[in-house]
């Protein structure tokens, strides 16, 4: 049947978690770019048949070509499934790379996903965000809405190293140890996981 | 083109209809019970939906109704629309069921997709509602793919302003980094 291991591709983007990545399926997008050839071959020889056959290929309508469409429509299908495929691990890319790859890299499990373009699209990106800040001197990805309190309590999750330098102290963050610190300083480690913030 | 990208809608086209060729095909497998690499004329075969929309056009086939929209599934949603299992006939019932209808002869389809989703419509809202306070009810594994993303808005809204009301963190971990694994130490 035409197009199902393209249709397996996008079922497979789609059956994970919204917003979540799977590793890129190296084998499944080859072969339905193998399909693609196929398809292409078979089109052109049907044409040739038809050229050899005496007919005007762009007005006559006999069997062949109805083949040589339904194998056309074929191929525009499986260009389509890839394209949305790219398209749409890219989209969870940038996000990815405004929340977390905007001064840090990537964890270890996101970065295995990601095919080799996905992952200079991502840091191409990362690199466009940083540029685009430093001129316009402000920060975009913090929090949008002005808080209460420019400072918060936060505890640390897992362990940063010492001596990280912040906006008006540095500070050593052990494991489990509180801190009370500025709101914008603690975003980028909360937004990876690294601290969780005490409301009580 | 804004739907080209859609991953929804290109699932939806995945969807099979039965198709009668007027036209024959060659050097094709699309109809496994003939022998040749061919289609012939007046060969009855299951075609996707992408497929079967532009041969129609192209006046090479014409299309009859879907098994999903026959006569058992009206008659269940006349009983009771609210507990037909939708998602086990057709993932994508209304979104096909509108593509469906400029290609079909069939006029009812139009009245059955509708009085199905007014009567279900409201079902999924009180239960995404309530659903908070009792245990989660069957009916969320019976939805398309369409009254899910309805009722998961509606949770999410529920849930929203619960936080509002009640205050909790701001600054959250990413969601798009994934379920945290917690180490065992």
């Amino acid at each position: 049947m035409h197009g199902r291991k393209a249709y397996q591709l996008v079922k497979e983007f789609a059956s994970g978690e919204k917003g979540q990545l799977k590793p890129f399926n190296r084998e499944l997008f080859g072969r339905v770019l193998e399909e693609c050839n196929e398809h292409h071959g078979a089109l052109q020889s049907l044409i040739r048949k038809m050229q050899e056959e005496g007919l005007d290929v762009q007005t006559a309508r006999n069997a062949d070509h109805y083949g040589a469409l339904i194998h056309h429509l074929s191929l525009t299908r499986n260009k389509r499934c890839l394209m949305a495929y790219m398209y749409n691990r890219a989209e969870i890319i940038r996000v990815l790379a405004w929340k977390v790859g905007l001064l840090h890299e990537l964890p270890e499990e996101i970065q295995e996903k990601l095919s080799d373009s996905e992952e200079e699209y991502f840091k191409d990106h990362a690199k466009t965000l940083k540029s685009y800040m430093s001129q316009m001197g402000l920060d975009v990805n913090v929090d949008m809405v002005p808080p209460k309190d420019p400072y918060i309590k936060v505890r640390v999750l897992e362990d940063v190293g010492g001596g990280i330098i912040l906006s008006d102290k540095s500070a050593n963050f052990a494991r489990h140890s509180m801190h009370f610190l500025k709101r914008t300083d603690a975003e980028q480690y909360i937004a990876r996981g690294l601290m969780e913030e005490l409301t009580s | 083109m804004a739907s080209y990208y859609d991953i929804g809608d290109i699932l939806t086209d995945e969807e099979f209809v039965p198709v009668v060729f007027h036209k024959a095909a060659n050097g094709v497998i699309i109809d496994p019970s003939s022998e040749t690499n061919s289609v012939e004329q007046g060969a009855k075969v299951e075609l996707q939906l992408w497929l079967a929309q532009e041969l129609h056009w192209r006046q090479a086939v014409s299309i009859n109704v879907p098994p999903c929209f026959n006569q058992r599934t009206r008659l269940e949603i006349q009983a009771d629309a609210a507990c037909v299992d939708l998602r086990s006939r057709c993932p994508y019932f209304y979104e096909f069921g509108c593509k469906i209808l400029p290609l079909v002869g069939d006029k009812t389809v139009e009245f059955l997709l509708l009085s199905a989703f007014k009567i279900r419509y409201k079902e999924i809202l009180t239960k995404a509602y309530t659903a908070a306070y009792m245990a989660t009810s069957k009916v969320p594994t019976l939805l398309t793919r369409e009254e899910t993303n309805l009722y998961e808005a509606a949770q999410s809204s529920m849930s929203a302003f619960k936080i509002w009301r009640m205050g909790g963190p701001r600054l959250q971990r990413a969601s798009v980094l994934g379920r945290k694994r917690k180490s065992i130490d």
